[in-house]
């Protein structure tokens, strides 16, 4: 059953480690490379803290510990992407730490399977599909499911799985 | 100016091609007549100037009301503004050859204009397409709609004031020129209900120029009833112009014109007429057309005045950005370092005159309480006198805006509640009228308002019962008499009798605290059993921007508002001690004051943890003191507080972010939070 929203388009995509994933390029404001993150106290561990973008003070957010991978040393390569999600009714920019951003991709939609149906203890309602790219598999996030929840999200090995499948 | 003489000739000319339906030339003579008016106020000491003004202003109302088709008979009201004008000219001849004027011919021709207007139904169809929809319209009505409010208000607050002093002509004139100014311009908008309405308010207070009415208790209720009904029309005529459709339906309100011009007709024959005052002046310049020029202001756009506001604000960020980068440049430039210097000051003086943009005296507000004050007294059959000091005092808009409600619920408590009945208030003693003061200050970079009243004061055992009742505390707490007093906020808790339309159903007061703390404010009671209550509400001046003091623990940066920072010492290891080798305390000037590590509380790593090589500040909060522990204090600044976004808002012990010189993010410290957490034992790992 393929859902009914088109999901193609352009995806920026990005690494977290090994693992390649994909945000819709429409939701994202702009990349900057990393800087330094004030924390910011009693809030969950995968909030890094507070950055000022020109003005604007916004949340960080480190997507390997969101998605419960160990952290990592950061590099060059370590970027911000700057999200504008749906909050609440509003639209709230976000940044997200990533190890390496690497391209925008057009994915069309036959490029794009539903996620694997995994056992109820998983959720996957925050990925919009996998997209697979020749011989690999781009796992496409819905940032504001991601974004939405307070827990921390089992990702890991999902990737292989779908290769799999 | 032109002289006396020219005007009149330019009026003569004017009317003579006027005609009932010529609105253009109509206005015109409207003008005219309002220039000589003001041309004969100018003529000091000659006494026929004063005939002059009132044949002049007389006519220039009988001139709007042809313009507004109240009159009877159009034709022959011009007729009459054409003799006015010839015998305008002939006065003007006899005035300035320095001969008297004959008077009874005027008066003549004034009576029966006015009754004649006042009795007739107003021509033209009610419901008529109203509301103009184009664009140059659409602003000239908007513009009539703030100025009409602000007309109304004033008029309010005239009203109340005429209520203590009923035979004030000088405030009867001055409600008077409000509804006349609201008419004038209403009958050029072709908004007709709200000119019938403003006109049946103004026959009232014409009356009373005159001598021949005293503006109280059913008139004086009557011109309160057609404020609200006015209020009520422009708040429609607002709307619909918002949702730009055009209203072509208006409350009728025949209702309230009816009897007011039911009261006009009995009491004409009831009341002798006086002489009118001639110590009052001519109608003044009617201000047909003309928007209010009192004094020099002009109009802006509040999201454009917000808009530049807030990119102030971001200027003087990016300075300090590039002041710091070229710190080390100055030295070896002084052109550069007093280039820099000439900079910061521009920048500081800028973004002192943009905060003062915001500020607005809280009189606005205050004024809406006296006829709160008057309306729930009355329903509550209490007598409240309501005393108001310090209207004066400025508060950023946006405070001024959210003050609003939470006073309201104060008031009508006070009023409700605190005051007794004036028979319960003889009996114990006390005058029979209630007193209520509302009082605001500047006190150290914060407002204050006090609302105080000599009522029966709080009584701590039923509210403590009814707490108890409700389940908020248990019956064995032990709870001083703050803490009771505090009880009233609780969600529910209500010791009200009975439940009216006023107060009493328990949500009033933990609504106005939690207003009041969103506004980064406290409210603190005092109160004597028997002889009232004052609560006490203390409010930042401006929400967005702080002094604070910048300090460093460990590698992270945090300010501290400098209004709860007492003092900051490095202890000698002689001041501190330990209590039951956990808690660490300071012994300053006296006190023996706890020490909260802030490295361990927010689980900053590499900082100091030897106090005697760090520094410690005294901060306070209420009545409470603390110390707390940083590694070094980096210097003192005014910051612009940021908020940290969606879920990170209600952090313990943090109150928002702040922009650094340097372009980082610190966090502000919010210093009863930090005490509340520390208290409760909270340490984060580092």
């Amino acid at each position: 059953m393929s859902g009914t929203t088109d999901k193609s388009g352009k995806y920026l995509t990005f690494a977290l480690g090994k693992e390649e994933y994909g945000v819709q390029i429409l939701k994202v404001r702009e990349i900057i490379g990393f800087m330094d993150i004030t924390p910011v106290p009693r809030t969950p561990a995968y909030v890094k803290g507070v950055i000022n973008l020109r003005g604007q003070v916004i949340p960080v957010i480190d997507l390997r510990a969101k998605f419960g991978m160990p952290s990592r040393e950061r590099t060059e390569e370590t970027c911000i992407v700057v999200a504008e999600i749906h909050q609440a009714g509003r639209k709230v920019s976000t940044g997200v730490i990533v190890d390496r951003v690497s391209e925008v991709l057009n994915i069309k939609p036959d490029q794009i399977e539903d996620a694997p149906a995994f056992d109820s203890s998983v959720r996957t309602d925050f990925i919009l599909g996998m997209g697979k790219i020749g011989a690999h598999v781009k796992i496409l996030l819905d940032l504001d499911k991601v974004l939405s929840t307070a827990d921390v999200i089992a990702i890991a090995g999902l990737e292989k799985t779908a290769a799999a499948a | 100016m032109p002289s006396l003489s020219d005007l009149t000739e330019q009026l003569a000319a004017a009317v003579v091609v006027a005609d009932k339906a010529d609105l253009v030339t109509l206005a015109a003579v409207f003008d005219h007549l309002g220039s000589i008016t003001q041309a004969a106020g100018e003529m000091k000491g000659n006494p026929g100037a004063d005939r002059i003004q009132q044949l002049a202003g007389g006519t220039a109302t009988l001139v709007q009301r042809i313009l507004l088709n109240e009159v009877a008979d159009a034709d022959a009201s011009l007729r009459e503004v054409s003799r006015s004008a010839t015998e305008l000219q002939q006065m003007v001849e006899q005035a300035l050859a320095g001969r008297s004027i004959p008077e009874p011919a005027m008066r003549d021709l004034f009576v029966p204009a006015r009754e004649s207007s006042v009795a007739a139904p107003p021509k033209g169809d009610p419901l008529g397409g109203e509301a103009p929809c184009n664009p140059e319209d659409r602003s000239l009505v908007l513009d009539f709609i703030a100025e009409a409010t602000a007309h109304i208000e004033s008029a309010e607050t005239q009203l109340l004031k005429l209520e203590d002093e009923p035979d004030n002509l000088e405030i009867v004139n001055g409600i008077f020129r409000s509804f006349h100014t609201i008419k004038g311009v209403a009958g050029f908008l072709n908004l007709a209900q709200i000119g019938r309405l403003a006109h049946a308010a103004e026959s009232l207070l014409d009356r009373a120029r005159e001598g021949k009415l005293e503006i109280a208790d059913r008139a004086l209720d009557l011109v309160l009833e057609s404020v609200d009904a006015m209020k009520r029309l422009l708040g429609m005529l607002s709307e619909a112009m918002k949702a730009n459709v055009a209203m072509s339906v208006w409350p009728p309100l025949a209702g309230l014109i009816d009897r007011m011009h039911q009261f006009l007709s009995g009491a004409s024959t009831a009341a002798t007429p006086a002489a009118p005052a001639a110590t009052v002046a001519a109608p003044a310049v009617p201000e047909f057309m003309k928007l209010a020029g009192g004094d020099q202001t002009v109009k802006v756009a509040i999201d454009r005045l917000d808009a530049l506001i807030t990119h102030v604000g971001e200027l003087v960020i990016a300075q300090s950005m590039v002041a710091q980068d070229v710190t080390d440049m100055r030295r070896d430039n002084p052109r550069l370092a007093g280039n820099m210097a000439h900079l910061s000051k521009i920048a500081r003086e800028l973004q002192e005159l943009s905060m003062s943009m915001r500020m607005v005296p809280i009189a606005g507000v205050f004024q809406k309480m006296a006829r709160l004050v008057r309306d729930v007294s009355r329903k509550a059959g209490k007598e409240v006198e309501l005393v108001l000091t310090g209207k004066e005092t400025e508060l950023d808009r946006n405070v001024v805006d959210a003050i609003g409600d939470p006073l309201v619920h104060m008031i009508r408590n006070a009023c409700d509640h605190g005051i007794e009945t004036p028979e319960a208030r003889v009996k114990s003693g006390k005058p029979r009228q209630g007193r209520i003061e509302l009082k605001a200050s500047h006190q150290s970079s914060n407002i204050v308002i006090e609302i105080c009243d000599d009522g029966k004061g709080l009584d701590t055992d039923r509210i403590l019962k009814k707490a108890v009742a409700a389940g908020v505390v248990s019956a064995d707490q032990a709870m001083s008499e703050q803490d009771i007093f505090k009880l009233i906020f609780a969600p529910g808790l209500s010791t009200a009798e009975s439940v009216s339309d006023i107060s009493g159903r328990g949500v009033g007061m933990d609504v106005v605290k939690k207003n009041i703390e969103s506004l980064r404010g406290r409210v603190e009671i005092t109160s004597t059993k028997g002889a009232g209550s004052c609560f006490t509400i203390r409010l930042p001046l401006t929400l967005a921007v702080i002094d604070g003091l910048v300090v460093r623990v460990g590698d992270q940066r945090y300010v501290v508002p400098l209004l709860s920072i007492e003092q900051s010492i490095r202890p000698a290891a002689e001041q501190l001690s330990t209590v039951n080798g956990r808690g660490e305390m300071c012994m300053v000037r006296g006190m023996c004051l706890p020490i909260f590590r802030l490295h361990n509380l927010f689980g900053v790593g590499a900082a100091e943890q030897d106090p005697t090589r760090a520094i410690v500040v005294i901060v306070q909060d209420n009545d409470r003191r603390c110390c707390l522990l940083v590694d070094e204090l980096l210097g003192q600044e005014q910051v612009v507080i940021k908020s940290l976004g969606d879920g990170m808002e209600k952090i313990a012990g943090i109150h928002g972010g702040a922009i650094l010189g340097d372009g980082q993010v610190s966090l502000i410290l919010d210093v009863a939070g930090v005490m509340d957490l520390a208290a409760a034992g909270h340490k984060v790992a580092a």
